[in-house]
C-alpha cells in the first residue's frame, strides 16, 4: 500500500485529484445525458445525477489504481459530494443573495404590470405612444435595463441603448422577425434583481429598534428561558427518581417521558388548540380553579409565558433523561462511603452530584441552548402569526418572532412580500450567532481540543 | 473572592426572581374578567385544591408516624418515621406531575372519540360530574368512531394489502412475545437473535408494503380522507432519510476516526460548521436547485433537500463511537490479508449496528417532525406529510375541525411513539453516550 504524501503537499494533491475526478465525471455525464436525451427528449433532468453517477464510478477506479493514497479519501467522498451538493451550493447562493434586492417582485422575470403595446421599426427601435419611461415604470431612465419584446409565443430579451420622448432604441434587433400581421407585439421590462450592497444589513440596522432589538432580546430570553427552566425541572426529577430505595421508578421514568416520546409536529400543533382563550381546555381547567380566562397567544406577555411553558412541556423529559444518565455513572460505593465518613444526604449532594452534573451538563445546556434558538417548529407552528404586533414594527417581526421566524416569514410569506434578499440577510446573522454560539460551547467543553493533536 | 462571587450570583438571581414576580403580578392585573365559553368556574377554587393537598399531606404524615410507631412497637427498633413520610409525599407529587403532563394527552385522545367537538362549542354538558361538565375531562357518553370514519372515507384496500396486515401483526406479536420471553429469561442469547431477525423482517416488509401503496387507493373527497396517504408518505420519507443518514455517514465517520490523513481537522470542522447554516433559509437555492432538476413535488428530491442535514450530526456521533473501539480487531483482519475496506465491511459494521440504529431512529424520529422543507418542497394534498396535513386543519376552523385533528393527532403519533417506546434504551443510551464522553 502507498503511503499518504505527507503535509500540505499531499492534502493539495489528494484535493486536486479528487476534484478532477469529480469534476470530469460531470463533464462526461452532462454528455451521455445530452446523448440519451436527443433519443429521448422528454427525459426528465434528474437522470443527470444518475449518469454523473455512471461516469463517477470507472474514473475513481482509474484515479485509484494510478494513485492508491487516494483510497482513504473515497471514505469521505459520498457525504462530502452530498453536502457540496445540497448545502454548501444552496449556502453559498444564499449569502450571494444576501446582497442583492432578490424577491417576489425582482426576480429576473418579466414584469407584467409593465406590459405596453408597441411598434417595432427596424433595425432596433420600439415606438410608443406615450412615454416610454412612465410605461415601463423605469425609475428615471430606462437605459441599461433589460426589456422582453414578445409576440404570440416568440420572445426575446434586449437591453435598451437610448431613449427618446415615445421610442426606445435596444441595443440590437429581436431573436424573430417582428410581424405586424402576427398580432400585436408586447414589451415588458424585466425585474432584475441587482447587487445592492449591504442595502439589506442597512435596512435592518434602521429598523434595528421595533424588529432586530426586541427580536433578537426575545429570542435569547426563550433559548436561555427554556433551557432554564427545563433544565431545573429535569435535574429535579432525575435527582428524585435516582434515588434507588424509590418504588417504581422505573415506571415513573418511563411515564414522564411521553411528552418527548410524542412527535413534537403534532403536539405543538395540539398546544395550539388547548391554549385557545375561549375554548382551550387550560383555560376550562384554570376556570375550576377560579382563573379568569388567560389570553393565552393573543397578549404578548401571556403568549411568551405560553411558549416557555409548552417548551417547559416538551422539553423537560430530555433532561430528565440526560440527568440520569450521568447520575448513572457515578459508583453507589461513594455514597456509601460519604455515609460512612457521616456526611448528610445534603452534603452528599453538594459534594458528589452537583460537581459530577456541572461537567456532564455543560454541553448538554449549550446543545439545548442552541437549538431552542433556532427553534423554528414551536414558533411558527404554535403561534404562525407570531403573536401580537409590534406598534410600528414590521409586519413580518411580531411579538413572539424569533430571529428564525422572521427571516422564514419575510422570505416565504406574502405579509413579507417574498423579500428573498432580506430573508438571506437575516439567515447570515442567525448563522453568525449560531457559529458564535458553537465555538463558544466548543471552547468550554473542549470538545476539538482533542481532535488537534 | 468565592464569597464575592457567590454573593454577586445570589443577588442576580434574587433580583431576576424579584423582576420576574412583579412582571406576573402585571400580567395577572391585566387579565380582562371574563370566562371561557361553557365553563365552569369556581371561585376561589385553587384555595380549595391547595388545601386539599395539604390536608392529604397532613394525613400522609399522620399515617407514616403512626405506621412507623407501630412497627417500632413490633420490632423494638427506633426507625424514623421522616424516610417513609418523604417517599409518600415523593409519590404523590410525581403523580400530580404525571397528570399535569398527560392532562393534554388525555384532551385530546378523548376529543378524537367524541363526534360533536364539544370542546370547541357552546354545548353544556349533562353530567353529574363536575368535571365532566366543566369540560375538563371528556364527556364519553356520546363516544363513537365517527372521526376515526373520516379519516379512512373512501379509502380501497386490496385483498393482498389485508393479508399483509395480518403478517405484519403476527411478526409484530412474535417480536414482542420474544421480548417478553427474554425478559423473563435474561440469559438466552439466541431469542436476542431471533428478536432481531424478526424485526427487521417486520422493518422490511413494512416499508415494502408501505411504497406499494399507491395514491390511487384514496378516492375520498375531503382533504382529510387522505390522512393515510400522508402517513404512508412520512414514514417512507423519514426511513429513506433514516437509511441515508447512515450510509453517508458510516464511511465519513469511520475515516475520521481511523485516518490521519492530512487536512483532517480542517475537513471535520467544515463537516460541523457548515451544517450551523439555517439549513431551509438556503431553500430558494435548494428550490431552484430542485426545480432545474425537475425534482419539485417528488419524494426523492425532498429527500436530497434533506440529505445535507443528516451528515453532520451522523458523523460525528459515528466517528466518536469507532474512536470507543479497539483497532485491534481491524489490524488483526488486515494481517490476516483482509484489505482496509474488507476489515471495514466484516469487522466495524457488524461492531457497530446498533450505532446505525441509534443514527437511524434520531433520523427517522427527527424527519417525521420536519414541517418547513416539506411544506414548500410538496404541493398537492396527495404528497403532504403528517405535519402539513394537521397544518391545513388548524389554519381551518377548530370548531368544525377540531374533532378529526384529534384523531389525525393520535393515529399520526403512534408509529412515532411505538418507535420510542420499543427501543428507548437505544435513544437513552446513544444520548448519554454522548453526554459522558463529552
Amino acid at each position: 500500500m502507498q503511503r499518504h504524501p505527507p503535509g500540505f503537499r499531499g492534502l493539495a494533491l489528494a484535493l486536486a485529484l479528487l476534484t478532477a475526478a469529480v469534476g470530469l465525471s460531470v463533464v462526461l455525464g452532462m454528455l451521455l445525458f445530452w446523448l440519451i436525451q436527443s433519443r429521448i427528449p422528454e427525459l426528465p433532468a434528474y437522470y443527470l445525477l444518475a449518469t454523473i453517477s455512471v461516469a463517477l464510478l470507472p474514473l475513481l477506479l482509474l484515479f485509484r489504481r494510478r494513485f492508491p493514497f487516494l483510497a482513504d479519501w473515497y471514505y469521505l467522498l459520498p457525504a462530502t459530494l452530498f453536502l457540496l451538493a445540497f448545502t454548501v451550493y444552496p449556502i453559498v447562493l444564499t449569502m450571494g443573495l444576501a446582497f442583492t434586492n432578490f424577491s417576489g417582485q425582482n426576480y429576473g422575470r418579466p414584469d407584467r404590470a409593465t406590459e405596453t403595446a408597441v411598434t417595432y421599426q427596424a433595425p432596433a427601435t420600439l415606438q410608443f405612444a406615450s412615454d416610454p419611461v412612465k410605461a415601463l415604470s423605469c425609475d428615471q431612465s430606462c437605459v441599461g435595463r433589460q426589456v422582453e419584446v414578445y409576440q404570440g409565443n416568440d420572445r426575446s430579451r434586449l437591453k435598451i441603448v437610448a431613449e427618446s420622448a415615445d421610442s426606445l432604441t435596444l441595443n440590437r434587433a429581436p431573436s424573430f422577425e417582428p410581424n405586424p400581421e402576427r398580432g400585436q407585439l408586447y414589451v415588458a421590462r424585466i425585474n432584475n434583481f441587482r447587487f445592492i450592497g449591504l442595502g439589506n444589513f442597512t435596512f435592518i440596522l434602521s429598523s434595528a429598534s421595533t424588529a432586530l432589538w426586541p427580536v433578537f432580546r426575545w429570542n435569547v430570553i426563550f433559548a436561555a428561558g427554556s433551557v432554564i427552566m427545563t433544565a431545573l425541572l429535569g435535574l429535579l426529577l432525575g435527582v428524585v427518581l435516582n434515588d434507588s430505595k424509590l418504588r417504581f421508578r422505573n415506571f415513573y421514568r418511563t411515564a414522564l417521558i411521553i411528552s418527548w416520546a410524542l412527535p413534537n409536529i403534532i403536539t405543538i400543533q395540539m398546544w395550539n388548540a388547548l391554549l385557545n382563550q375561549q375554548f382551550g381546555a387550560i383555560n376550562r381547567l384554570l376556570g375550576l380553579l377560579g382563573v379568569y380566562s388567560i389570553p393565552w397567544l393573543t397578549q404578548t406577555e401571556w403568549a411568551k409565558l405560553g411558549i416557555l411553558l409548552v417548551n417547559l412541556w416538551l422539553g423537560f423529559p430530555f433532561m430528565m433523561t440526560a440527568t440520569l444518565g450521568a447520575l448513572s455513572t457515578i459508583p453507589n460505593e461513594l455514597y456509601e462511603s460519604a455515609q460512612i465518613d457521616g456526611a448528610s444526604p445534603w452534603q452528599a449532594f453538594r459534594g458528589i452530584t452537583l460537581p459530577l452534573l456541572r461537567t456532564a451538563f455543560t454541553p448538554i445546556l449549550l446543545t439545548s441552548f442552541a437549538f431552542n434558538f433556532n427553534n423554528f417548529n414551536l414558533i411558527y407552528l404554535l403561534l404562525p402569526q407570531g403573536g401580537p404586533a409590534v406598534p410600528g414594527g414590521l409586519p413580518t417581526a411580531n411579538s413572539t418572532d424569533i430571529l428564525i421566524s422572521w427571516a422564514y416569514k419575510t422570505a416565504f410569506r406574502s405579509e413579507g412580500g417574498s423579500a428573498y434578499g432580506l430573508g438571506s440577510a437575516i439567515a447570515l446573522i442567525i448563522f453568525v450567532v449560531t457559529v458564535g454560539i458553537s465555538v463558544f460551547n466548543f471552547r468550554i467543553t473542549g470538545a476539538f481540543k482533542e481532535e488537534r493533536r | 473572592m468565592k464569597l464575592v462571587r457567590n454573593v454577586i450570583a445570589y443577588l442576580v438571581g434574587a433580583a431576576l426572581v424579584v423582576y420576574g414576580a412583579l412582571l406576573f403580578r402585571g400580567m395577572v392585573r391585566d387579565v380582562p374578567h371574563t370566562k371561557a365559553f361553557g365553563s365552569v368556574f369556581i371561585a376561589n377554587g385553587w384555595v380549595i385544591v391547595l388545601g386539599s393537598m395539604a390536608a392529604v399531606a397532613v394525613v400522609l404524615l399522620l399515617g407514616s408516624l403512626g405506621y412507623t410507631a407501630l412497627a417500632n412497637r413490633a420490632s423494638g427498633r427506633e426507625r424514623s418515621p421522616w424516610p417513609l413520610f418523604r417517599q409518600a409525599v415523593t409519590h404523590v407529587a410525581l403523580w400530580v406531575l404525571i397528570v399535569i403532563t398527560y392532562y393534554p394527552v388525555i384532551q385530546v385522545v378523548g376529543a378524537s372519540f367524541d363526534p360533536r367537538n364539544n370542546l370547541f362549542s357552546f354545548r353544556q354538558v349533562k353530567s353529574s360530574n363536575l368535571l365532566v361538565k366543566a369540560k375538563v375531562l371528556p364527556d364519553l357518553a356520546g363516544a363513537s368512531l365517527e372521526n376515526y370514519a373520516k379519516l379512512v372515507e373512501g379509502v380501497i384496500v386490496p385483498a393482498w394489502q389485508w393479508v399483509l396486515l395480518v403478517v405484519l401483526g403476527v411478526l409484530l406479536a412474535i417480536a414482542l412475545s420474544l421480548a417478553v420471553a427474554r425478559r423473563l429469561d435474561p440469559g438466552a442469547h439466541s431469542l436476542e437473535r431471533w428478536q432481531n431477525r424478526t424485526l427487521l423482517a417486520f422493518a422490511v416488509l413494512l416499508f415494502t408494503g408501505l411504497a406499494l401503496i399507491s395514491p390511487g387507493q384514496f378516492t375520498g373527497i375531503t382533504t382529510e380522507s387522505h390522512f393515510v396517504l400522508w402517513v404512508r408518505n412520512t414514514l417512507l420519507l423519514s426511513g429513506a432519510t433514516g437509511l441515508l443518514a447512515v450510509l453517508l455517514t458510516a464511511t465519513a465517520g469511520y475515516a475520521f476516526a481511523r485516518f490521519k490523513f492530512p487536512g483532517r481537522y480542517g475537513m471535520l470542522m467544515g463537516f460541523v460548521f457548515i451544517q450551523m447554516f439555517p439549513g431551509f433559509l438556503a431553500l430558494i437555492a435548494i428550490y431552484y436547485l430542485l426545480s432545474s432538476l425537475d425534482l419539485l413535488n417528488t419524494f426523492f428530491g425532498l429527500l436530497l433537500a434533506y440529505s445535507g442535514g443528516v451528515i453532520s450530526f451522523g458523523t460525528w456521533v459515528f466517528k466518536g463511537y469507532v474512536e470507543s473501539l479497539s483497532p485491534s480487531l481491524e489490524e488483526a483482519a488486515m494481517i490476516d490479508g483482509a484489505s482496509r475496506w474488507g476489515s471495514f465491511v466484516r469487522v466495524l459494521l457488524p461492531l457497530a449496528a446498533p450505532m446505525f440504529v441509534f443514527i437511524f431512529l434520531l433520523q427517522f424520529v427527527g424527519t417525521y417532525s420536519e414541517f418547513i422543507l416539506a411544506s414548500l418542497v410538496l404541493t398537492g394534498v396527495k404528497s403532504w406529510t403528517v405535519g402539513i396535513g394537521l397544518y391545513n386543519f388548524t389554519t381551518g376552523s377548530f370548531s368544525t375541525r377540531w374533532g378529526v385533528f384529534a384523531a389525525a393527532s393520535v393515529i399520526g403519533s403512534l408509529p412515532i411513539l411505538a418507535t420510542f417506546y420499543g427501543f428507548q434504551r437505544y435513544f437513552v443510551s446513544g444520548y448519554t453516550a454522548g453526554a459522558v464522553k463529552e
